[in-house]
């Protein structure tokens, strides 16, 4: 250890520890800073009480609970405590969201729907529950505000109705599902024909077509060959036991119309629905994923977000 | 000055130093660029291009191995084998070793991000990489060990700088994570996939044992040990506290240890093990400052330089941004502060603003300060430098300030209950309110970018000169001879 002698006092009389390397790299001798070592001392006591207070070290097969503790009442209105633990925070705090709520549900499966959405306090509920219910199952297709998705998915706030709009059929809807079908026509009607139903199509809700291929397409429209009017109503108004469109107001679901610049893109977009059919139109039974309770709760939701009847 | 560094050309080894400092400057181009786009990606997501090679869920691997394994390990690799000579007063041990620490290291770097981009992932965060690329890191990391344990051992100074402790913990423990953490059985000979040795909450707590000692053995460690090198060399001043330098070395690589489990509060994990990892990881919080102290005191009565040199300023943004986020680290490790934060953005802000905010900053004022060294000459551009520390700071805090609101925003939108306990907002509704601050880490990231490429160029200038500057004086030499 030559070169052990203590060097030159670098700042404020503070000696190195008289090692130098690669020239000039040298280590003062300074002691450690007075602060620093009382708040290191600090933060082990800190995890010494951390450890009192919560489950901590493994001993044996076990290990220390901690003294804190968690009490709440179960399912059943048994008391229950425990040592903490993350599981016991978890049921007690969905358990008393449960007990708050227990008594608004109960109210939404004993009224009928009328009063419930006339019942100011129980129509905030629906509103407050129906929204969580709604974000977690239906916003996936139906958009979290409930105006779906033109080309996909229905918009749930306007005044048009697939199969119904009353509270009986909402709920009919939610509990067992729809499955929404149109043949295809490009193979039973020729491209001309197809066109002049587009126009006629296009023209009912007030769309600007060709007026000779307006005529032709009403013709077939009530006619046996394209027989539109067997599931679409002798008025274009669909029927809504089977849920066929009403084709005679501004609202689309398949054809983008309100989307597209131009008349003649709009009535392509409707010759392509005629051509193709549709077999897409699936809306799954909640029956079974929700209960009883929660599918009666979105149906007021459901009616309350516009357009119910 | 000039006559002096030629001779320390010829007693050291940099050969293999330069091939890793260009490296790591690549690597940190391409590193900082994938990053940018998937920031980009989540803030404006048509840029998925409905590819699966181009999704945000194999790109995400890809920008974590290159910075971190890309440019931190190469910058590393260049970094330790330069100081472990420097203050041993010795080459490399095993210098074939060496060059293969380095085709192999970067063979690995490029198969990994191959193998993410065509799929192949174990799905363990920052050990992504499938069996086949782990044995070659096994084998690189041997290798490596055993040039810098060999050169320590050729040493021709009686004692071992600090410096050289610190790298020496990050070589043997992240030998001991990889190994661990990556025990699997692959499903035959011929295939990419293998499942893990463990299963459920032990698996999960083995990864994260791994996933923060990575951050804090190569991410800390190891960056300390550069920190403990440079900044004192660059300053031109001693250490502050030899004896802080022990005491934080020992404590820090004790507590590092436990703390792992913090990353799965509230989860299947056992309680005790997950209040063990939060106590540690207050207890690690004086630790990690006593190099944060032992760094910005050894500047104390040089403070002037910061005025002037830019480089001097990277070092000391690097160490407050590491005082910073070693600060967060542990509040946010404290099972309530946790529960607001966990799978929040806050995490990922905490992440940059030590990677970005330290470990990319002490890199970047290490290289320029070594890299002229090693080519013999002058840095290009001062003020290219001085450009590239405000574009890396700019960029730090906008990122971290966006992930910041995001992520406490979005904690706070999980977590929030109406008059009748129900839950106020639907997930999607808090991705909306991310938006303009996905925007905002997007061009956070632009701005570092911007910088890294600034550096890049920086740094090719300066190497071309120093090239024709040795050029010119084997020239001279050979006129002279004549």
């Amino acid at each position: 250890m030559a070169d052990n002698t203590p060097g030159q006092a670098q700042s404020k009389g503070v000696q190195t520890t008289g090692h130098v390397w690669d020239g000039d790299l040298q280590e003062l001798n300074n002691p450690l800073p007075v602060w620093w070592t009382y708040t290191f001392y600090a933060t082990m006591v800190f995890a010494l009480v951390y450890w009192i207070v919560y489950p901590s070290w493994p001993i044996g097969k076990g290990f220390l609970p901690g003294m804190n503790t968690i009490t709440y009442v179960n399912a059943d209105g048994v008391e229950e405590s425990w040592h903490w633990n993350t599981r016991a925070k978890l049921l007690k705090e969905s358990q008393e969201a449960v007990i708050a709520q227990k008594p608004y549900y109960d109210k939404v499966a004993s009224l009928p729907y009328d009063q419930i959405a006339k019942d100011p306090e129980l129509s905030s509920f629906v509103v407050s529950a129906g929204k969580a219910v709604f974000s977690d199952n239906c916003a996936a297709c139906h958009q979290a505000g409930g105006q779906g998705k033109v080309g996909f998915f229905p918009n749930l706030t306007d005044d048009d109705w697939l199969y119904g709009g009353s509270y009986e059929k909402i709920n009919e809807t939610l509990t067992k599902g729809r499955r929404g079908y149109m043949p295809p026509f490009a193979e039973a009607l020729d491209p001309s024909q197809i066109e002049a139903l587009a126009n006629y199509v296009y023209s009912m809700s007030g769309g600007k077509a060709d007026d000779s291929k307006v005529a032709k397409g009403k013709a077939l429209f009530h006619s046996d060959t394209a027989a539109c009017f067997y599931c679409h109503g002798d008025n274009a108004k669909g029927r809504q036991d089977i849920g066929s469109a009403n084709l005679t107001d501004k609202v689309w679901l398949w054809a983008d119309v309100p989307g597209l610049a131009d008349d003649t893109a709009k009535i392509n977009a409707i010759k392509t629905v005629i051509a193709g059919g549709l077999n897409k139109g699936v809306m799954p039974a909640w029956e079974g994923r929700l209960n009883a309770e929660q599918i009666k709760l979105l149906t007021v939701y459901v009616h309350e977000l516009g357009g119910g009847k | 000055m000039s006559a002096t560094s030629v001779a320390a050309v010829e007693q050291y080894d940099y050969e293999i130093i330069k091939k890793f400092s260009i490296m790591a400057i690549v690597w940190g181009v391409v590193g900082m660029s994938a990053g940018v786009f998937i920031a980009s990606q989540l803030a404006w997501p048509w840029l998925n291009f409905d590819s699966p090679f181009l999704s945000f869920g194999r790109f995400r691997p890809v920008h974590t191995g290159a910075v971190i394994f890309g440019f931190g390990g190469s910058a590393l690799f260049a970094t330790s084998y330069y100081v472990v000579q420097r203050t041993c007063q010795t080459r490399l041990f095993a210098p074939g070793l060496a060059t293969f620490t380095f085709w192999g290291w970067q063979a690995v770097i490029v198969l990994a991000a191959l193998s993410y981009v065509s799929g192949f992932s174990q799905g363990r965060e920052y050990a992504e990489m499938e069996w086949p690329i782990d044995l070659l890191v096994l084998f690189v990391w041997v290798a490596y060990g055993a040039v810098f344990i060999g050169t320590l051992m050729q040493r021709k100074q009686p004692h071992i700088y600090v410096a050289n402790w610190f790298y020496l913990s990050f070589i043997l423990v992240t030998a001991l994570l990889h190994t661990f953490n990556n025990l699997a059985v692959p499903v035959d000979l011929f295939s990419m996939k293998s499942y893990s040795l463990f299963s459920g909450a032990q698996d999960a707590m083995t990864q994260w044992w791994y996933g923060h000692n990575a951050v804090g053995f190569f991410l800390t460690s190891a960056f300390l040990g550069m920190m403990y090198y440079f900044v004192p060399k660059h300053a031109g001043r001693p250490v502050y506290s030899y004896r802080l330098s022990i005491v934080h070395f020992w404590a820090l690589s004790f507590m590092y240890m436990w703390v792992g489990t913090h990353h799965l509060h509230w989860t299947a994990l056992p309680d005790w093990a997950s209040t063990l990892g939060a106590t540690f990881s207050i207890m690690l919080l004086l630790p990690s400052w006593g190099g944060m102290i032992n760094g910005i005191m050894t500047l104390s009565g040089a403070w002037d330089k910061l005025r002037t040199d830019p480089i001097m300023r990277f070092m000391i943004v690097a160490l407050s941004f590491y005082g910073m986020s070693t600060f967060e680290g542990p509040l946010m490790s404290l099972k309530d502060v946790n529960a607001l934060s966990h799978y929040t953005d806050w995490t990922v802000g905490h992440v940059h603003s030590g990677a970005l905010g330290w470990v990319a900053m002490i890199a970047f004022g290490s290289l320029y300060h070594m890299i002229p060294k090693l080519w013999n000459t002058q840095i290009f551009s001062v003020k290219l430098i001085n450009a590239h520390f405000w574009l890396a700071t700019i960029g730090t805090l906008l990122y971290i300030t966006a992930m910041w609101i995001s992520g406490i925003s979005q904690g706070l939108m999980w977590r929030a209950f109406d008059d009748f306990g129900n839950l106020q907002y639907s997930f999607v509704e808090s991705v909306a309110a991310m938006h303009p601050f996905y925007a905002m880490r997007a061009i956070g990231g632009m701005f570092f970018l911007t910088g890294m490429v600034l550096m890049a160029i920086n740094i090719y200038m300066t190497v071309r000169r120093g090239m024709r500057e040795a050029d010119s004086a084997q020239a001279r030499a050979a006129v002279a001879a004549v």
